[in-house]
């Protein structure tokens, strides 16, 4: 794995713990979370219709799709609920220097 | 033990029913009997996305066959024309007999008909399904001023779509205000405003008198004497549960299929879901009817689980939603027992909730907003309901506090 696979976010104190941020790299949309024990990254659009998540609710480890209610899990990306049933990709994250940085393959 | 589970119904309740019983009972037959030759698929789009082409018919399907397959879930399409609830057995239309075990009815709702003379009954047309959707997207290719009769949901989303296919479109609504039946003024006066600078005509307070059909055109006459011309009308006036099948018989109804907080009905070993039934909410305690889409999964979900042993009272809050134009409206609980309105907001770009309150907790609420702007507090305010939270006015009211600071750990 190449350094250039990661791509910086933003500084760490951009997002507020239970909630999101989106983020934009090239043609593709990215939610980046903070929980309780660190930061997370996924697809941002949900898989069940072209919604952006990024006005979702976050509860605990999981993400809801603000227009259809379809819940995943941020760590894992699984389907919790319908209408969603495919699953939400996630990508590592890490944290250097107060900045967060995702790996986008 | 091995049983014969029927449902007879193939739309969403139906699906969802059929996949949450194969989850708890490997064992048992499950077989959908459909009126439709099609899997069920989702009704939303068909306002919408489809009338736009930005979805086709494969993208409107639940599950693939190699779903239903792999759970060993049948899909039958036949028209059933008796029910036998004494001895177990459905008759179809085609003689062929089914005995059941469990029947889990998930019929839904049919679309009420403009009482019409009978040589202009196949000029008016409504959508319900995917046949219907086909004809209406393929007839209004050619046309160009279409009326809308009923500005309800479907009326108002087909107006929306037209609209934007660069039709001229008029909605004729018989009552004081748009979506009268279940959401507030304030809400739908900032949508009809929408419509308008759109570019479509809304008429309130106006009956149709007659309906005449000019040189393959049409001319509607209201009440107040004045005459629309319009060479394309389609009805959404509003929809009946589907109980034909089971009126003189032993089984229970009252605006659809009388059932308890576990989808049961009247008679043993049948359970009704979705559309069709009217339940008994244990949160609100009262019967209710929903049609929508949140309550058709949930509901079908909640009779598998009964149908197969697993007893479960169905709780979920009423949330539905409605996407017209740019704009995305959702409605949660039930707007009309409150003594209090609270208002979140005044801007559409941001989002407008009016929160409807009973004894400082939130009973319903209504909001509508650019497409992702009121998803999430509607969502926060249907916990806050559920879990009958005291809540804070001032936090409800200013758009520039979270609404999630009021949700307790």
């Amino acid at each position: 794995m190449s350094e250039e696979n990661w791509i910086e976010v933003g500084s760490t104190d951009s997002i507020e713990e239970e909630d999101l941020i989106r983020f934009d790299h090239q043609d593709k949309t990215f939610c980046v979370y903070k929980l309780t024990d660190g930061f997370y990254a996924t697809d941002g659009i949900c898989t069940h219709e072209a919604v952006h998540l990024e006005d979702g609710l976050v509860m605990d480890d999981e993400i809801e799709c603000p227009m259809h209610q379809g819940i995943f899990n941020i760590k894992s990306g699984e389907a919790l609920s319908p209408p969603a049933c495919e699953d939400l990709k996630t990508y590592p994250v890490k944290v250097d220097n107060d900045k967060i940085f995702i790996k986008i393959d | 033990m091995k049983n014969n589970i029927i449902i007879l119904g193939g739309g969403q309740a139906g699906i969802y029913a059929a996949r949450e019983i194969r989850q708890n009972d490997s064992k048992s037959s499950i077989k959908i009997l459909g009126k439709e030759n099609l899997l069920p698929y989702e009704r939303p789009p068909l306002s919408k996305d489809f009338l736009l082409d930005k979805k086709n018919e494969e993208d409107l399907y639940f599950h693939s066959s190699d779903v239903l397959k792999d759970e060993n879930i049948e899909f039958e399409n036949v028209s059933i024309s008796k029910v036998d609830f004494e001895n177990k057995k459905l008759f179809a239309k085609n003689d062929h007999v089914y005995s059941y075990d469990s029947l889990l009815i998930s019929t839904g709702s049919e679309n009420k008909k403009l009482s019409l003379d009978n040589n202009l009954k196949n000029d008016i047309y409504y959508l319900r399904n995917l046949e219907e959707a086909k004809k209406i997207k393929e007839i209004v290719s050619n046309k160009n001023k279409i009326t809308i009769i009923g500005g309800g949901f479907i009326g108002l989303e087909i107006a929306s779509s037209l609209s934007q296919l660069q039709k001229k479109v008029i909605v004729i609504e018989i009552g004081n205000q748009l979506m009268g039946r279940i959401i507030p003024k304030q809400i739908a006066d900032l949508v009809q405003n929408t419509h308008i600078e759109h570019g479509n005509e809304i008429i309130l307070n106006k009956q149709i008198e007659k309906i005449t059909k000019k040189n393959g055109d049409y001319e509607i006459l209201l009440n107040d004497n004045s005459l629309i011309e319009t060479d394309f009308i389609i009805a959404g006036i509003g929809s009946t549960p589907t109980v034909k099948l089971f009126e003189n018989t032993n089984l229970k109804l009252d605006n659809g299929i009388v059932t308890n907080q576990f989808c049961e009905t009247s008679i043993k070993d049948v359970y009704a879901a979705g559309d069709v039934s009217n339940f008994y909410h244990p949160f609100y305690k009262r019967n209710m009817r929903l049609e929508s889409y949140q309550h058709a999964q949930n509901h079908g979900i909640c009779a598998g689980k009964n149908i197969a042993g697993v007893k479960t009272e169905y709780t979920s809050i009423p949330w539905m939603w409605s996407d017209q134009f740019n704009l995305n409206l959702q409605l949660t609980g039930i707007c009309d027992e409150y003594d209090e309105i609270i208002e979140r907001g005044n801007d559409i770009n941001n989002g407008v909730i009016y929160f409807f309150l009973k004894n400082n907790k939130i009973r319903g609420a209504c909001g509508v907003g650019i497409i992702g702007k009121v998803g999430r507090d509607i969502r926060i305010t249907s916990k806050l309901s559920e879990k009958n939270t005291i809540v804070d006015k001032q936090t409800l009211s200013d758009q520039n506090l979270k609404l999630n600071k009021l949700m307790q750990k």
